[in-house]
């Protein structure tokens, strides 16, 4: 299993969620109605689509739950009480950012959303290396939705040439790569 | 992949304060009594089945329940694996400083990884994580566990799933129109009128030996995202087809193998037709019986894939299954009859969710 290619995208707390969808565009046409853990996620995600396989695993990952829709659907049930909006309620679930990207970017294999801790990349890579090693994928998608204010999102697509690397963190699995870069200068909400 | 066994299996649910209370209920064929709560808006309630009461708090009550489910394993247990499979983690704990009139800031939504850290390091554990997949978290994590201990990585894992009585789920389920106005929850009738959501907290332990209180072998299984619509799957059921011919070859077994297949059932309209058509399409007039287990656990959903195959796994050893008592109306064929079948009977169990999420697990029971 080898790192083949590695994006870092940041971004200020500031920065709207129409932005993010105008950079989302740039790769794919964004999904309507859609939250903000779910475009970082596929801003993440969109840099690799020319170097994705149909049988590619998607493993994502965020520190924590849409803050924005968590707060929507708080607001509803508890201030306002309200049923929540149907489209909150099912972007609250944490795998509708897998799916969005999985949709976007035509893959097929298994898609697995998990909190984000502090072996993150280990656990990503044992977890993708036992598809790539059973055959059910041939690449694996690893994004990591990081800190829900000044967000960065970091994400490396690995195929199954035979390589090792250290998997400790993103840096050091991402070592020697040419990492694309995308800074968010403007903050405009 | 090679087989790994579940054992020291633990379940709080609406079917008791324990496994062996709730097989035992089951094994009766008695429905848990129903709370009923009110959804905004409407003016109507909705059926829940709730599990006895805990008077600890969510991350003291975790804590007891991987202790119950290690108390017979050897220490320390620096070689285990935790997973933990929730859609709700402590979002009840949120809901209740909100509904005190505490106004939502930042800190009140804590990590996602914040309740399977703490009990990594309480426990001394080897490595901790939380699954996430909807309805599919803990077929998932009992799948991706499985698969980490057979490759050697960890000696031993244990896998923990929940739902809380978090009322996000129950009014947003509510919201979709997915839950039951009757609270008679009926899977694959053809009058259903949908799902009833459930509270569980469970446990299981899995390694390369039997333990103490062996269940079963995990032979293999299989998931994988269907990306048609984010809260269906394909109703002509071919991704859930595809999805249950991979576990079955994951495990090294045929659909002629299968002894019975645990449905997903949630008795939503879309749903339950897509399963039927997926069990049409793989088995096609050879089904072997499939039961349900949501009508007595309710939807325990990101935890039903340890909630149901726990429940089914225990109960199997003891006895036979209770029929279902409206078989003879069902869209496919449910056991109208006790069943019984051989201790070491392969299992088929499907899990499928949000997210377009499908899974599906083979399991061979254990003998007593």
């Amino acid at each position: 299993m080898k790192v083949i290619a590695a994006s870092e995208i940041r971004g200020p707390a500031g920065c709207s969620d129409k932005l993010l969808k105008a950079e989302v565009a740039r790769f794919v046409e964004p999904p309507r109605r859609v939250d903000r853990l779910i475009l970082q996620s596929l801003l993440g995600a969109a840099p690799f689509l020319p170097l994705l396989r149909k049988d590619c695993g998607l493993y994502l990952a965020a520190d924590y739950p849409c803050r924005p829709t968590m707060e929507l659907l708080l607001e509803a049930v508890f201030v306002q009480h309200k049923l929540p909006k149907p489209l909150e309620f099912v972007n609250s679930v944490s795998n509708a950012a897998g799916f969005h990207v999985a949709q976007k970017l035509g893959v097929e294999g298994p898609n697995l959303f998990i909190g984000a801790g502090r072996d993150l990349w280990r656990q990503f890579c044992e977890i993708a290396a036992l598809d790539m090693a059973d055959g059910v994928v041939s690449q694996a998608l690893l994004i990591h939705s990081a800190n829900p204010d000044e967000f960065v999102v970091r994400s490396l697509l690995l195929d199954n040439t035979p390589g090792t690397a250290d998997s400790s963190s993103f840096a050091t699995l991402s070592e020697g790569l040419d990492i694309s870069r995308l800074e968010i200068v403007r903050a405009d909400g | 992949m090679k087989p790994i066994h579940l054992y020291n299996g633990c379940l709080r649910s609406g079917m008791g304060a324990t496994l062996a209370e709730a097989s035992a209920a089951y094994l009766d064929g008695r429905l848990p009594s129903a709370q009923w709560y009110d959804l905004r808006e409407l003016g109507e309630q909705r059926a829940y089945l709730a599990a006895p009461a805990s008077n600890l708090q969510l991350e003291a009550d975790l804590e007891a329940l991987a202790r119950e489910c290690l108390a017979d394993e050897p220490g320390p247990f620096d070689d285990v694996l935790l997973v933990i499979a929730s859609t709700t983690l402590d979002i009840g704990q949120m809901e209740a400083r909100v509904a005190q009139g505490e106004p939502f800031h930042n800190d009140l939504s804590t990590s996602l990884d914040r309740l399977a850290a703490g009990l990594r390091d309480s426990l001394g554990l080897a490595g901790a994580f939380t699954m996430n997949t909807a309805c599919t978290s803990a077929a998932n994590a009992l799948l991706y566990a499985g698969r980490l201990v057979a490759s050697g990585a960890y000696r031993r894992a244990l896998v923990m799933a929940f739902e809380t009585p978090c009322q996000l789920a129950m009014q947003g389920f509510g919201a979709l129109g997915l839950l039951s106005p009757s609270g008679h929850y009926r899977p694959f009738h053809p009058q259903r009128d949908g799902l009833v959501l459930g509270e569980a907290y469970c446990a299981v332990m899995l390694g390369e030996q039997p333990g103490e209180r062996p269940l079963a072998r995990l032979l293999g299984g299989f998931s994988a995202c269907d990306t048609s619509n984010l809260t269906t799957t394909l109703e002509d059921g071919s991704h859930i087809d595809w999805v249950m011919r991979q576990a079955l070859d994951s495990a090294c077994v045929t659909s002629a193998d299968i002894a019975l297949v645990k449905l997903h059932g949630t008795a939503t309209g879309a749903n339950d037709i897509a399963e039927s058509n997926g069990m049409q399409r793989l088995f096609a007039g050879l089904q072997p019986p499939s039961c349900v287990l949501k009508p007595y656990l309710g939807h325990t959903l990101g935890a039903c894939g340890l909630s149901e195959t726990l429940l089914l796994l225990d109960a199997l050893r003891q006895g036979p299954l209770p029929p279902v008592d409206y078989a003879d109306e069902a869209m496919l064929a449910l056991n109208g009859a006790p069943l019984a079948l051989p201790p070491e009977a392969l299992l088929l169990s499907n899990f499928f969710g949000f997210g377009g999420n499908n899974a599906s697990l083979v399991l061979q029971g254990a003998q007593p």
